[in-house]
């Protein structure tokens, strides 16, 4: 765990102080900003390894900090709301977080959140650790994927939801078997964690995402990747 | 409270039963309407019925009495014209013959000592009163009852002679037109009170017409559609009882939503001291070992309470939530067993009864709600009842029910729908589970999550007869009805 730095943006600086002191006792290496701006300033020279943000920020909000930071790097991002309201999280989700935490969080359940997104893309079966359907090729010991050849940037929650699939091409993973792999979650965790990075993971790897060639939805049980 | 409805077993009922019966039932505004149309119909029915007769009468009984004296006098001067000083009594016949005859018209003729007698009557019929007038030389006339029929008896001198003329006539006839127009009268009355009181009971409901507007709005309100307002009405007595309404229905509003919003701000508030809180307790736990035996047990306090305080404050969010209208189902399919063992987890292993035909029962629910909602359920149980015994699952076509039964002392049935409340504790709850840790909303909180999935749930004693509450959830198989 030594030498993992995560970025801290919130606003609060109760809160920043008390979460970093958290962190630093788990052994990370943390840096705070109190606004968007800022994190941006401390990202661009040098990347953290898990960045946290608070939605409600002044200047630049969350869901922006978050959009510019993703154009940056696939960093995993953990996006922290004052509200259980679902347009924020979906918002969030959407602007490229890997998951979300609702104040006020237990400190424990923050740090199990940070260990699960920066666990390393695993497949279930190594046997598929090379596939290739079609025009998609996964490389999963890589970490690469190509469409048509081409090299797309996947975040490292995408590329782990779509290794997770292609360990069984064409068998049906239910929300809760995605959210447990992938997330780490047991059967009770959002749903919507895994179909807001299924939306995502097709604008990348779909030529038409509103009718998808590998990535298949089998309503009312889950995902699949077909071949 | 639909959603608490406890199984109709009838136990409380009778006594609010006889109470209605005993106190007599006002009559509604409506029947009061009709009836005072009826009546009003009746008396004005009944006055024109009785001036009409009066005045019936008294016309047909002065134009039949003018007209028999007009015959009579007529009939007395030609009779007069026609009798000579010799004449006798025998000759009285044939000039009486030759006299006007009208129907129901008798004479009588005296001359002398001597009486010419009608075919039914004789000079002992008349009345004494007008002879003796008669006797006077004086005209008169005079009613009289004659065999028992209403008579008017005519009697006029007949000036040159020792001789009088009466005519009798009857009027029988002008009390059966009458008595046929009392008839006629009376059912019309009848008609008129009849249609008064259906005209009274259509202008009633017309006119109550803005008021069962009103009584919707209003239900529409306590049904919690705040947001319900009277159109204007076109009678400016209604609208302004309609704007009234809507200045109450727009003040109450504002205030619920108000008051919602007050405590969701404040709720709000406190998320960030909290979160700093958690956090720093949190730092404080990881670093238990260091600290001193005393430090340790107000750490253990300060986390337990923290935790409490945690809780009600997040209930408190959700509720605020409900009673602003915000809570929205956010459906997905659950997998019941796997649900329920995932939620079983947190709180101790409970065997869970599943029937053997829905092992993989799917329903479609907002997974988080259920979730919270079970999880109250259990913790009440580990609260108040021991800890729960068994959850026992059971589906029919309408639904699926979800039972929490634990092995406490059960509740009683006069508690048994104010646990649901707010804050409540019943008064065998609160004594027990030394550290109480409940926010006193987990209750009220599965009554609005079940309810918001269109389901109901009430308590009961255990069907097993062993001591012990059984809190039994039921929902639709289709939530999605709801939405």
């Amino acid at each position: 765990m030594m030498g993992t730095s995560i970025l801290i943006v919130e606003d609060d600086e109760r809160i920043r102080t008390a979460v970093r002191l958290v962190l630093e006792e788990e052994g990370y290496h943390v840096d705070e900003t109190e606004s968007g701006e800022a994190a941006l300033d401390v990202f661009a020279p040098s990347p953290s390894d898990v960045v946290l943000i608070d939605i409600m920020l002044p200047g630049i909000d969350g869901f922006e900090v978050c959009r510019r930071i993703r154009r940056l790097s696939d960093v995993p991002i953990i996006m922290v709301t004052a509200r259980d309201d679902s347009h924020d999280i979906v918002a969030g989700l959407e602007a490229g977080a890997d998951d979300y935490l609702s104040k006020p969080f237990d400190p424990k359940v923050l740090s199990a959140r940070i260990r699960a997104l920066l666990r390393r893309a695993r497949p279930s079966e190594a046997a598929h650790s090379h596939l290739v359907v079609d025009q998609l090729e996964l490389v999963a010991d890589e970490g690469t994927v190509r469409v048509a050849g081409q090299e797309v940037h996947l975040t490292h929650t995408e590329f782990r939801l779509l290794v997770e699939m292609a360990s069984s091409p064409n068998k049906v993973f239910s929300r809760e078997d995605l959210l447990a792999a992938v997330w780490d979650y047991d059967y009770l965790g959002d749903g919507r964690l895994v179909d807001v990075h299924v939306r995502r993971l097709r604008t990348k790897i779909e030529a038409d995402p509103a009718n998808p060639r590998y990535v298949m939805t089998v309503r009312g049980m889950g995902y699949k990747l077909q071949t | 409270m639909a959603a608490v409805d406890q199984p109709e077993d009838g136990q409380d009922v009778p006594a609010d039963h006889h109470a209605d019966e005993s106190r007599p039932v006002p009559l509604g505004l409506r029947a009061r309407i009709s009836l005072s149309f009826a009546v009003g119909g009746l008396l004005v029915s009944v006055v024109v019925a009785g001036a009409t007769l009066v005045l019936t009468r008294r016309q047909l009984i002065d134009s039949r009495e003018s007209a028999a004296a007009a015959v009579a006098v007529s009939n007395a001067t030609r009779l007069s014209n026609q009798l000579t000083h010799d004449a006798s009594i025998e000759d009285l016949p044939a000039i009486a013959d030759s006299l006007t005859k009208i129907e129901g018209f008798q004479r009588l003729i005296r001359l002398g000592d001597t009486w010419l007698p009608a075919p039914e009557l004789g000079q002992e019929d008349l009345p004494p009163l007008l002879l003796q007038q008669l006797s006077d030389r004086v005209a008169g006339q005079q009613r009289a009852s004659l065999s028992g029929q209403p008579h008017l008896v005519v009697g006029i001198p007949l000036a040159a002679f020792d001789a009088d003329y009466f005519a009798v006539v009857d009027l029988a006839d002008v009390d059966d037109t009458l008595g046929n127009l009392q008839i006629v009268l009376f059912g019309a009355s009848i008609f008129a009170t009849i249609i008064a009181a259906v005209f009274g009971a259509w202008v009633s409901q017309r006119t109550l017409r803005p008021l069962r507007r009103v009584r919707s709005a209003a239900e529409a309100i306590a049904g919690g559609r705040l947001d319900t307002r009277l159109e204007p009405q076109s009678d400016p007595d209604l609208d302004r009882l309609a704007d009234s309404f809507n200045e109450m229905a727009r003040a109450l509003e504002e205030r619920i939503l108000r008051d919602a919003r007050f405590a969701s701000d404040v709720s709000h508030e406190l998320r960030s001291p909290l979160t700093t809180l958690k956090a720093s307790v949190g730092v404080l736990e990881a670093r238990r070992e260091e600290l001193s035996d005393r430090s340790q047990t107000a750490l253990t306090l300060l986390s337990d309470d923290l935790d409490r305080f945690t809780r009600l404050v997040v209930d408190l969010l959700e509720i605020s939530g409900y009673d602003a209208g915000a809570a929205a189902l956010d459906l997905s399919e659950v997998q019941v067993s796997q649900f329920l063992t995932a939620t079983t987890r947190g709180t101790g292993p409970v065997p869970i009864h599943m029937p053997g035909h829905a092992g993989d029962l799917v329903i479609t629910a907002d997974k988080r709600r259920l979730a919270r909602l079970i999880s109250n359920l259990l913790e009440n149980a580990n609260r108040y009842g021991d800890g729960a015994t068994s959850i026992i699952v059971d589906e029919d076509g309408a639904g699926i029910r979800i039972a929490v039964e634990d092995s406490g002392p059960g509740i009683p049935e006069e508690e048994r729908a104010a646990i649901f409340e707010r804050f409540s504790r019943g008064s065998s709850g609160g004594r027990r589970g030394g550290g109480d840790s409940g926010t006193g909303l987990g209750l009220s909180l599965v009554i609005e999550d079940v309810r918001l999935h269109g389901g109901r749930v009430w308590v009961e004693d255990r069907p097993d007869g062993k001591p012990g509450a059984r809190f039994v959830v039921e929902l639709p198989t289709a939530a999605e009805s709801q939405l």
